[in-house]
């Protein structure tokens, strides 16, 4: 039973420190520079922000 | 391998989306098409169980039919063959869209697509023959694996090939979640049929992987292609960013982490280490992060566009589906609590949180996602407005009366359950009038399925019906007009 | 395309962490568990052979599993050993030879667990798999009739013929005989049975 826990504690240190690696690798690389942007890229000029793209089928825009 | 694939910065986006509709057209079609057929089945097979569940006597001694064979079936087909076609149809076109890439592969993948619904034919015989495997939610004959896994190879090689070829800068949010699928969902079913049905572990070790699995497949692989559909269709509808893009990846990744550990509270109580239920509950406690994360961002997003409800079909499932994801997780996750599960687990109240998520929230993003993308993929509007209404109260109706019989029944249940002096065979009585109800509520929501196939079918076959006022194509006739041209004269070079 | 590989490396590492704590790590811990030799020298839990076997099979292809547990909760969770389920909790030595697990997680009918201690009679089985009507009115099980035969009145009646009780009778059938599938998974449900006291199940 002992070293079931050993294994598992030691499993979830390690899986901590390089979560935590992983992630301050990814903010001193800038992945989270310019998030606005993503949330942008699924308009364009044709299907502008404010432009509603769903309507019941005959309905007058 | 990067740029052979980008069209022309020049080019006006709009004909890049012309282009990437055109491609995806047979394949998604497939994909979406079929998965309705299944959905109807399946909710036939759930609807014989249902009738079978509080008049024992229907379709009784026919071997075939029997309550233990329909009842897999019904769930194997509401999860593999409309959850998976659907579900893979979505993946693809959206990643298409979003990487503004063709569709790779189209051959392929029809192909894999034609194979995938032979397996879900021979894996549902099978259960029928009785070759069920007795592993729920795995319960496919070992034979008609190979025709689901194999397919689904092709889908993820695509995905793959999509995102590593695509032209935009920057990565959406849905995009994660898409590649996040096709990474666990191959891992899960190959892990977990290996621990199952090919003995790799036994005893109460394989009770667990067949509920880290049962869970998983609902929430690695349902749930992030959900979540997918919503994160473009709300934003992209309404014509207005999602609310918070930090707080999108905080969703991802807490729901990415904690929601592979929640499994094992479908065992609490069970024979297994007091641990492992502890790190169910755990696990399910934590989803109320990623819960609520993505919960602000669709809510937030939608916020003063709630009057686009009355105009917009796909808004109306999606934010049907979005709701009800916040909704049925919270109501998830205090179900994992040991004190809910003494009272709830082995009852109905099971089966109405299962079908509260699959019926309430995966299903109708999904449709949203067929009522966005059919009219532009078949260039063509939806026939029937009335239909769509009908389809979409249907739905609702359908399933809240399925979900809140259910629950209060199971409570109920579970009540009585543990009060010894209950005779077992009275607490059996007391559920079925609420049986019979969910049998209602299964008839209203196959009613809305068959008013979808409706519509459906008409708007894969040339229909002579046309708006006097195109709605939702109108700006796009010009452009293909264009296109059409400029691809005569190319053959004509040539 | 490290940005691609971090991400498919991180949601790879998360299902690979889940599989490793829930099911490899509790896979080995169960390694030393081995049946017990009681005072005769027979061994608990014991392989299924035989009609056993078989009739496990029939358990399997029935889908029993959708209605019915194998499961005792502890003492104080739940009323399953008030309810007189079993005499103990289960416990993970009691399914070292099952093979796929019919834990179960759905109560529509009550615990197999230990059915084969609380009915051990083949005709009590016999008469319920046929129309559970018979043994439990107002039950929504369904009818397993194919797995007996009929007999009607004034054919011969065998040996192992069981009389429905009058006023059960449907149609004209007298008696039933089970068929080997129906025999097979009687014996199955008869050898259902968690009573041996394991130490463990005490803790």
């Amino acid at each position: 039973m002992f070293g079931v826990f050993m294994l598992i504690w030691s499993f979830a240190l390690v899986s901590g420190i390089v979560m935590v690696w992983l992630l301050s690798w990814a903010i001193r690389r800038g992945e989270f520079r310019n998030l606005r942007q993503g949330a942008r890229m699924i308009f364009d000029e044709d299907e502008p922000i404010g432009l509603v793209t769903d309507h019941f089928p005959g309905a007058k825009r | 391998m990067t740029t052979e694939t980008t069209p022309p910065v020049a080019e006006p986006e709009f004909k890049v989306r012309v282009e990437v509709d055109g491609s995806s057209r047979p394949v998604v079609v497939l994909f979406w098409g079929s998965s309705l057929l299944w959905l109807i089945i399946a909710t036939l097979a759930g609807l014989i169980s249902s009738i079978k569940l509080h008049s024992p006597e229907f379709l009784g001694g026919i071997e075939w039919l029997t309550f233990g064979r329909i009842r897999a079936v019904h769930w194997d087909t509401a999860i593999y063959g409309f959850g998976g076609l659907a579900a893979s149809g979505t993946l693809l076109w959206l990643q298409a869209r979003l990487c503004q890439v063709r569709m790779p592969y189209q051959t392929l993948l029809l192909v894999g697509g034609v194979v995938f619904n032979i397996g879900l034919v021979l894996g549902t015989v099978g259960i029928l023959m009785g070759y069920s495997t007795g592993v729920e939610t795995l319960e496919f004959p070992l034979w008609a694996m190979p025709l689901l896994v194999v397919p689904y190879v092709f889908i993820v090689i695509a995905n793959f090939t999509m995102y590593f070829t695509k032209t935009t800068k920057h990565t959406y949010v849905s995009q994660w979640y898409l590649m996040a699928v096709t990474v666990w969902f191959p891992i899960l079913v190959l892990s977990a049929e290996a621990c199952t049905n090919l003995g790799a572990v036994d005893g109460v070790a394989q009770a667990i992987a067949n509920w880290w699995y049962g869970h998983n497949v609902v929430g690695l692989f349902a749930t992030p292609t959900a979540i997918a559909a919503a994160y473009y269709l709300i934003p992209k509808v309404i014509g207005k960013p999602i609310h918070s893009y930090h707080l999108s990846l905080l969703g991802f990744w807490s729901n990415a982490i904690f929601y592979n550990w929640a499994g094992t509270h479908h065992l609490t109580g069970g024979p297994l280490p007091a641990w492992t239920i502890t790190l169910g509950v755990v696990g399910s406690m934590m989803m109320f992060i990623p819960v609520i994360t993505i919960g602000i961002n669709h809510h937030m997003t939608m916020l003063g566009s709630f009057h686009l409800l009355r105009t917009s079909p796909t808004l109306r499932f999606a934010v049907m589906g979005s709701m009800i994801y916040t909704l049925s997780s919270f109501q998830g996750s205090l179900e994992a609590l040991r004190s809910h599960q003494e009272v709830t687990h082995f009852t109905h109240y099971t089966i109405g949180h299962v079908h509260f998520g699959m019926y309430g929230f995966f299903a109708p993003l999904m449709f949203a996602m067929m009522y966005y993308g059919m009219p532009r993929l078949m260039d063509q509007e939806w026939s029937s407005a009335r239909l769509i209404r009908i389809h979409f109260w249907c739905t609702l109706v359908g399933m809240s009366i399925y979900v809140i019989a259910m629950c209060y029944a199971g409570i109920r249940q579970g009540l009585m359950m543990n009060d010894p002096s209950i005779p077992f065979l009275n607490i059996v009585r007391f559920t079925v009038p609420y049986l019979a109800m969910r049998t209602v509520g299964g008839l209203i929501l196959l009613t809305g399925t068959i008013a979808f196939l409706i519509n459906f079918i008409r708007i894969i076959t040339p229909h002579k019906y046309t708006w006097a006022t195109p709605t939702l194509l109108d700006t796009d006739r010009d452009w293909k007009k264009l296109l059409a041209q400029e691809n005569a004269e190319k053959r004509g070079v040539q | 395309m490290s940005r691609t590989f971090l991400l498919a490396f991180g949601i790879f590492l998360t299902i690979a962490s889940s599989i490793t704590g829930l099911v490899i790590i509790p896979n080995w811990q169960f390694q030393e568990l081995k049946p017990v030799v009681k005072l005769d020298g027979t061994r608990y839990p014991e392989v299924y052979f035989g009609d056993q076997a078989r009739g496990r099979a029939i358990y399997i292809n029935q889908g029993c599993i959708y209605c019915h547990t194998q499961q005792v909760r502890m003492k104080g969770y739940g009323a399953d050993i008030r309810r007189g389920w079993g005499t103990r909790r289960s416990v993970p030595r009691d399914y070292l030879v099952d093979q796929p697990h019919q834990l179960g997680t759905m109560r529509t009918g009550p615990d197999l667990a230990s059915i084969g201690a609380r009915q051990p009679s083949v005709e009590w089985h016999a008469l319920h798999l046929y129309n559970p009507q018979i043994t439990s009115p107002g039950s929504v099980m369904p009818r397993f009739e194919y797995l007996f035969r009929e007999v009607r009145g004034g054919e011969m009646v065998s040996s192992d013929a069981i009389k429905i009780p009058l006023g059960r009778q449907i149609g004209d059938a007298t008696h039933i005989v089970p068929t080997d599938r129906g025999r097979a998974l009687i014996a199955y449900l008869k050898r259902l049975n968690q009573s041996y006291p394991l130490p463990e199940a005490n803790q």
